[in-house]
């Protein structure tokens, strides 16, 4: 799979040099500091504060102090800093037969607060990323309607609209490690999930303007990309909270996810979240569609498979220190934080553990707490410079605990692929690196 | 509103009939993205291989149907035979209908529709060919943008009229009577049948049609083999169609139609909606009939040669896996009904071990162990 590399431009986009087997983690540490963990791992302990010499930073005036810098027309639509080049979608090229149907994942270890900037949002497609002209995009509604109808964008955008805030995650994120501790970073093992702020219109609105019959108990959702992709939704949960968006962060949706409208399924797994959205269909059953039948069905060990496994349940990540993030500052004040999330509800709480699962703390929560959104949580210690097994554990405000991945195991075997909400491990070694490990129970 | 934009595109199309050269621009770094649509198949530069089509270093020059170590149709090997070498004419024939020019090709590429897109890729691949001329020199180019230019011409006030600007319908417009805020229109039946081609398990939606095993043989091996294998076996990373029964237990179970799919309808419905791959919607409804009565043989689900499916025997055909399939219940498993407080101190016996340590440890897009990621995302 070597070719990939050189093959696909697309990571070697924005200019930043693709990442080869020993410079990732070389990239990561430098993007946190470089210098700082090579002067911090090595003088641990000693750190800046009892410096000898006056800063030439503070001392000498910089060039940044003195020359003026671009104006107002230089960025007219403003990019992150050359700092921050390294802050991207990374992708595991070995997991998919093909970049246009394939996955990316969003760096979680950059991120802090709970909104996902919109270029950051993991990418998943199954027949590349569709480039839809939006007077020239149509939503119909069909089947078991009184009238079938035919929406411009223009139409859609003089329905009442809401803004909410959602977690997406693919049922599929985490879905590596079912085995064992696998990919290195939260990145990887946890990057399928983002949180956005949609604008848009109430399904529920559309689906009334149509008329539903009242045989009509499902609904088709289907997009415009060369999947056709499609899902089958109970009508109950498209009349409950669904939406078609065609804003995130305040924004028009990005192509990549779904220009110009996409539907929105709080709570429940990413697939169903129809990119490129152009039709509804209103059915009396279910139809057993490729993404419902051959791929998000959950395989046991008895292989037995459970189907329309649609929520995405309790789950957590620390996010800082990880594999990608390690800790550069030496012992002392640390901070570790991360992100819970329920398809199901709130997050009421989050412990974590530093010693592997053992012994736990409550973390604190800061930022909105939104339902179905993920939620930001801190763990403020004071770090002895020892090796540490951290772990975090989400409970939502429906009673649910995030389970070990022990637990899992126990009840479904591991060939599940989709679910994997176990709780993560971290092996935090004295140098501040970080390791993706598993635990004894 | 047509006048009007008609005028600076007539003018335009003048111009390209007095400028050949002009209207063929080439346009590399254009074209580049234009080859994104090609990368499924191609490689191209440095270390360029061959995947499911050949790598297309030196294509310009280069007679047809012969990189080494690749496995043409005979329809390509045969046209190189004849004499066939690409250059910029007879590229731009190829790449506009494939299958036209080159008909047995392999390649499953249903063709670029713009005349600028195929120039700009043929731009891009020159400059990964030593023997690339200098572009477009060739006069006989100069009819057919001037002709492209037209039909776009043509083609573009639609465009632009449905670009709404409210203008859509006529301001006077009636307001239509129904729902609630009277939004959008009527859809048209022609509409409804286009874009509804939905199948379900009862076989509703499936359109009158049938296809044998044998044909559909045909059909398979020419358009679905490159990726999925001639015996559903998959190349590369691409899905495994067919085998694996018997092995939902196993330690790396092989899911397919027949070991895996619970329903026949599924397969039908998805090779009529996205396959093949990079050509969806190319396949007849008999077509599609057929793969899927093949890949019922491949399956062992049908044994004869002679089986025909159709809209008429379809709902008939149970796939083996269908009863194994069950509802979710994932709440009544120990970990989520329990519902209880969760320990906080002294959780397990003594100081927690290791058990694992990450397979990956650095997680590159250039892993050599290509085994580690199987069956992560399908």
């Amino acid at each position: 799979m070597k070719n990939e590399e050189t093959d696909n431009p697309r990571r070697n986009g924005e200019g930043l040099e693709n990442p080869s087997r020993r410079t990732l983690l070389r990239g990561g540490v430098a993007a946190a500091g470089g210098a700082a963990l090579a002067a911090g791992l090595a003088a641990r302990g000693a750190g800046a504060a009892i410096s000898q010499h006056a800063d030439p930073l503070i001392t000498d005036v910089q060039d940044w102090n003195r020359y003026p810098g671009d104006g107002v027309d230089a960025r007219p639509y403003g990019l992150p800093s050359q700092y921050e080049k390294d802050v991207v979608r990374r992708d595991v090229p070995w997991l998919t037969a093909d970049s246009k149907s394939s996955v990316n994942f969003t760096p979680l270890h950059e991120l802090d607060g709970i909104i996902t900037p919109n270029g950051l949002c993991f990418e998943r497609h199954h027949g590349g990323i569709a480039e839809i002209n939006p007077a020239d995009h149509r939503l119909m509604i069909n089947g078991l309607v009184d009238n079938e109808l035919v929406f411009t964008m223009e139409d859609l955008k003089r329905f009442p609209r809401e803004n909410r805030v959602y977690f997406l995650e693919c049922a599929a994120n985490s879905g590596m490690e079912w085995r064992g501790s696998q990919l290195n970073g939260c990145q990887f093992t946890h990057g399928m999930v983002h949180n956005v702020m949609y604008t848009g219109i109430r399904v529920r609105d559309l689906l009334n303007e149509a008329g539903v019959k009242p045989e009509g108990k499902w609904v088709l959702a289907e997009g415009a990309d060369p999947s056709l992709m499609t899902r089958s939704i109970p009508l109950e949960k498209m009349m409950d909270d669904c939406m078609v968006a065609f804003k995130m962060n305040g924004e028009a949706l990005r192509e990549e996810q779904g220009y110009p409208i996409r539907l929105v399924v709080p709570g429940w797994e990413g697939n169903m979240w129809i990119k490129w959205l152009r039709r509804f269909e209103v059915g009396d059953q279910p139809w057993q569609q490729r993404e419902e039948t051959s791929k998000y069905t959950d395989l046991l060990a008895d292989g037995q498979a459970r189907r329309f496994t649609w929520e995405m349940d309790v789950k957590s990540v620390i996010t800082n220190p990880s594999p990608q993030a390690p800790i550069t500052h030496g012992k002392g004040q640390t901070v570790i934080t991360g992100l819970a999330w329920s398809g199901r509800g709130k997050i009421a709480r989050v412990d974590v553990s530093l010693d592997g699962g053992r012994n736990w703390q409550e973390a604190r929560i800061d930022g909105p707490s939104l339902d179905k959104s993920v939620h930001r949580f801190y763990y403020d210690f004071d770090w002895d410079g020892s090796e540490l097994l951290i772990q975090s554990r989400a409970m939502d405000d429906q009673g649910f605990i995030q389970p070990s991945k022990d637990e899992l195991r126990a009840a479904r075997g591991t060939n599940s692929i989709y679910h994997n909400n176990g709780i993560q491990t971290w092996y935090i070694k004295q140098d501040g690196s970080a390791e993706n490990v598993e635990v004894s129970s | 509103m047509s006048k009007y934009l008609l005028k600076p595109l007539a003018v335009a199309s003048l111009l390209a009939l007095a400028h050949p050269l002009a209207a063929s621009a080439q346009d590399a770094d254009a074209g580049e993205k234009v080859f994104r649509k090609c990368k499924a198949c191609h490689m191209v530069g440095e270390d360029a291989k061959n995947r499911v089509g050949p790598e297309l270093n030196n294509l310009l020059g280069r007679q047809a149907g012969t990189v080494p170590d690749f496995k043409y149709s005979k329809a390509m090997e045969a046209k190189g035979n004849d004499g066939l070498v690409w250059d910029d004419d007879t590229l731009s024939e190829y790449l506009e209908n494939p299958k036209k020019y080159v008909k047995g090709t392999k390649m499953s590429f249903a063709g670029l529709r713009k005349e600028t897109e195929i120039q700009d890729v043929i731009a891009y691949l020159k400059t990964f060919s030593e023997a690339a001329g200098t572009p477009a020199e060739t006069e006989s180019k100069a009819e057919e943008p001037a002709k492209n230019d037209e039909a776009a011409a043509a083609a573009e006030p639609v465009q632009t009229a449905a670009a709404s600007d409210g203008d859509v319908l006529p301001k006077d417009a009636e307001v239509p009577d129904h729902g609630v805020f009277h939004l959008g229109r009527k859809a048209l039946p022609d509409e409804v049948e286009a874009w509804n081609i939905d199948i379900r398990p009862d076989g509703s939606g499936l359109p009158v049609g049938r296809g044998t095993v044998a044909q559909g043989e045909v059909i398979y091996t020419e358009t679905c083999a490159v990726c999925h294998g001639v015996f559903g076996e998959g190349e590369g990373r691409w899905p495994v169609l067919a085998g694996g029964q018997g092995t939902l237990e196993d330690d790396r179970p092989e899911k397919t139609i027949g070991s895996y799919w619970p329903y026949l309808s599924t397969v039908f419905d998805y090779v009529r909606r996205a396959m093949p791959f990079g050509n969806a919607h190319s396949l007849s409804d008999n077509g599609v009939y057929s793969v899927v009565a093949y890949l019922l043989y491949l399956n062992d689900v049908v044994t004869d040669e002679e089986f025909e499916l159709s809209n008429e025997n379809f709902a008939s055909i149970k796939l083996p896996n269908e009863e194994n399939f069950i509802a979710d219940n994932r709440l009544e498993e120990p970990a989520y009904a329990a519902k209880e407080e969760p320990c906080m101190k002294e959780c397990k016996p003594g100081p927690v071990e290791i058990t694992m340590r990450a397979r990956v440890l650095d997680v590159t897009p250039d892993s050599e162990d290509d085994s580690v990621g199987a069956g992560a995302i399908e």
